[in-house]
């Protein structure tokens, strides 16, 4: 029993960590957040060239194989930058969903070499997440295509994808997670639209809608009606690390408090001697901690194949908790500075917002959570 | 990373399970250490004096002094089976705090000494560091210890000593040098308690149980009782509990949280089973994740121990999250039993039992606010020592 990570990937966190504190500075992350991409396209070359896209995935597919665990310690150095970058949506979402369906093997090449972009559209008007909000319907041809018609909200950098995967209701539910199908859609298709969704985060998001979309059958990623099947395990590595990124920025607004904390003088002293002040850091440290070693944990039992469904779950609740809490006790430190553009908190503070609530917020996870236990 | 056991570690917890199966009684649901019970008493000590027989006291102590060198993880799993368990395992600080301090700063004939009977359960420890002006700031404590030939001569007074009037030795921190900085005029003592010089007064507490004032008045200790180097008493006090006896207090917690969902699979509460209660699911899956997080911190201790690591914060965060997260778990108890929670231990209608649902929730787990410094001061030393913030 160690839970301590290995010295590969010791060593990796510090390459990563390095690699993002040179390429994504705040800088670079307030101009790529006004740009129409969202997202810096250099960087995610760079991470291409480096294998980032391929770490996760089976050698069998094009992947270096390497797991959660490598990934969570990228996302974390990420976290900390909050460096633009779809790598979460298309190489870890999109490529896996491709890959656990064997499906177009070249498209799958070029998510890898970064050269592509394949994302996720999963969440409709109510945004909600899981199977029971997958109810856009679409029917299946006799040919074993389909066709979609609705509308998916919340999808990133569809602006930038050259496909999306589409969770579609083909059948009513006969338990809690069938009757779903994905759908491979390229967003060039003919009825298929594009709207920004202006957001806190600055993200690019988007509403994309179906008008009467038709995909023919190599189209159809896995069997029919057991979409969520295929994109569970894949949502759950994803889950672990937006957790992983969100334990990286609250970790990042930790080293501002404490920084700030020490260096503001009111009353004659450092406002950090104060203990309500002193109080506030430690909560951004306690659940900075606490995800770290939740997200290791889940990450660990997803790479070593032991049920984890509740771990994740548990990391991403956390997370969630965090993603709220630290800003908010980051932003009482600061004060009235943070409240102000040219200060970095703000940046943090609303990416936080989008990590909370991204594949799964925490009452979604806690829910889980207790199904696990009442099971 | 391994989050396995291995086949070894599997069977070893099988033959804890197989002692505890053996020799707890069915429905044994008692093991608070920190209430004194004079029931309780007699079948713990036996029971502990069971435990020294298998060589589990001491599992990871060096063979020389009684111990069995076996590695901290089969200490872990010990403590998870027998914390799940409620087993009734005292002499917490003989063989807690008393031998670790020993195995770190005792001489070689102290250790041979002292251990062997600890291990063996025939000399009982008692805790002697708060007193009643020296609570949460220990350095500033009075008892004073003065030179006498051979002997020390102690005089002051402790409190919230459990088991004190049982007890064979007062672990004791004592003032030695009353001139040199605070921190560095204090020295620890093993001081024998039947003895003229030691009396008890009793403390009575909100659990039912017991706790003492202790007073000193010119007890007599051998010099050759004194551990470690005099006026380096506080070197041994923020040591504190042997890393080799790590506990696995949340399995204390898991066995709370899954008599509780039990509880609420049959427990119905306005037409519904409470575990069909989105608020009762949303309290549960908070249980589990202060579990979780205590479980993770213990790992995570148990990983810094093993490859010989200073925890990181100054070891703070796990103690800080420990003491404010299982009061909050007892409160979640609490709110989910509902009324039926005030029911005490043999009311007909108490449900559960009285640990897990129980007003004794709350009266057990708050003692963790407290035992071993606030979460209070915790926190002081988090922000300071483990952050950097300014004193």
């Amino acid at each position: 029993m160690d839970i301590d990570l290995e010295q590969h990937q010791l060593d990796l966190a510090e390459t990563a960590h390095r690699f993002f504190a040179d390429r994504s500075t705040i800088g670079a992350v307030r101009s790529w957040e006004a740009s129409e991409l969202g997202y810096d396209p250099g960087v995610y070359a760079e991470m291409a060239d480096l294998g980032w896209l391929r770490i996760g995935h089976p050698e069998s597919v094009g992947g270096v194989g390497g797991g959660t665990l490598e990934l969570s310690v990228i996302y974390q150095a990420m976290g900390r930058t909050l460096a633009p970058v779809p790598h979460l949506e298309s190489a870890v979402i999109g490529a896996g969903a491709l890959a656990a369906a064997q499906a177009a093997p070249g498209l799958l090449e070029r998510v890898l070499s970064g050269t592509a972009i394949v994302t996720p559209a999963l969440a409709e008007d109510d945004a909600g997440y899981g199977p029971d909000a997958i109810s856009m319907p679409a029917e299946l041809g006799a040919d074993g295509g389909l066709v979609l018609a609705g509308s998916k909200i919340l999808v990133g950098y569809a602006n930038s994808a050259s496909h999306l995967v589409v969770a579609a209701r083909t059948a009513p539910p006969s338990d809690d997670a069938s009757g779903i199908t994905l759908a491979l859609v390229e967003t060039s298709a003919p009825g298929v639209g594009l709207t920004r969704l202006p957001n806190l985060a600055g993200y690019p998001l988007y509403a994309t809608t179906f008008d009467s979309v038709r995909v023919g059958p190599e189209g159809v990623l896995g069997r029919a009606h057991a979409g969520w099947e295929l994109l569970e395990p894949v949502l759950d590595r994803a889950a672990v690390l937006r957790a992983a990124q969100i334990q990286g920025a609250a970790e990042r607004l930790l080293e501002l408090s404490v920084d700030y904390a020490g260096r503001r003088t009111q009353f004659g002293q450092p406002i950090g001697r104060y203990q309500a002040v002193q109080y506030l850091c430690s909560d951004i440290a306690i659940h900075a901690h606490l995800t770290s070693l939740l997200v290791r944990y889940a990450a660990g039992l997803l790479d070593c194949g032991l049920p984890a469904g509740k771990a994740v779950s548990e990391a991403k609740a956390q997370a969630s908790r965090t993603a709220r809490l630290a800003p908010e006790r980051a932003h009482a430190v600061h004060a009235g500075i943070a409240f102000i553009l040219d200060f970095d908190v703000q940046l943090f503070t609303r990416r936080c917002r989008h990590w909370e609530l991204d594949l799964g917020d925490e009452r979604y996870h806690r829910e889980r959570i207790a199904a696990a236990l009442a099971a | 990373m391994e989050l396995r056991l291995t086949p070894a570690q599997n069977e070893w917890r099988e033959e804890v399970r197989g002692f505890l199966d053996a020799e707890l009684p069915a429905r044994w649901e008692k093991s608070s250490e920190w209430c004194e019970d004079e029931d309780f008493w007699e079948f713990a000590i036996a029971f502990t004096r069971k435990v020294s027989a298998k060589g589990w006291i001491g599992l990871t102590w060096p063979k020389e002094y009684g111990g069995q060198a076996r590695p901290t993880i089969d200490q872990l799993i010990f403590s998870e089976e027998f914390t799940y368990r409620d087993a009734p395992l005292i002499n917490t600080i003989g063989w807690g705090l008393a031998a670790g301090a020993l195995l770190r700063g005792g001489t070689e004939d102290q250790k041979r000494k002292f251990l062997p009977p600890i291990q063996r359960t025939e000399v009982i420890w008692a805790e002697g560091y708060t007193e009643p002006e020296a609570g949460s700031d220990l350095a500033s404590l009075n008892t004073r210890a003065v030179r006498d030939g051979d002997e020390w001569v102690i005089s002051g007074q402790k409190t919230f000593t459990t088991w004190g009037s049982h007890a064979d030795m007062l672990y004791c921190a004592a003032r030695t040098d009353p001139d040199a900085p605070r921190h560095r005029g204090i020295t620890i003592f093993g001081v024998p308690i039947r003895q003229d010089g030691v009396s008890f007064g009793p403390l009575f507490n909100i659990g039912g149980g017991r706790q003492n004032h202790t007073f000193l008045d010119q007890a007599r200790v051998p010099h050759e009782n004194m551990i470690g180097q005099e006026g380096r008493g506080w070197d041994l006090i923020m040591g504190g509990f042997y890393g080799g006896n790590i506990g696995a207090g949340y399995m204390e917690a898991q066995q709370k949280l899954d008599k509780v969902v039990a509880y609420c699979k049959t427990a119905r509460r306005n037409g519904r089973l409470l575990i069909d209660d989105p608020v009762v699911r949303d309290q549960l899956a908070e249980m589990d994740l202060l579990v979780q997080a205590e479980r993770l911190l213990t790992f995570e201790s148990l990983s810094n121990i093993q490859s010989r690591r200073p925890p990181a914060f100054a070891g703070a965060i796990g103690t800080v999250v420990s003491k404010e997260s299982m009061t909050r778990f007892a409160e979640l108890t609490n709110l989910i039993v509902g009324r039926l929670g005030q029911l005490a231990a043999g009311s007909d209608w108490a449900p559960i039992d009285v640990a897990s649902g129980g007003p004794e929730a709350w009266f057990r787990t708050s003692i963790r606010n407290h035992a071993g410094g606030t979460s209070q001061v915790k926190r002081m030393v988090l922000a300071t020592r483990g952050l950097g913030l300014p004193r």
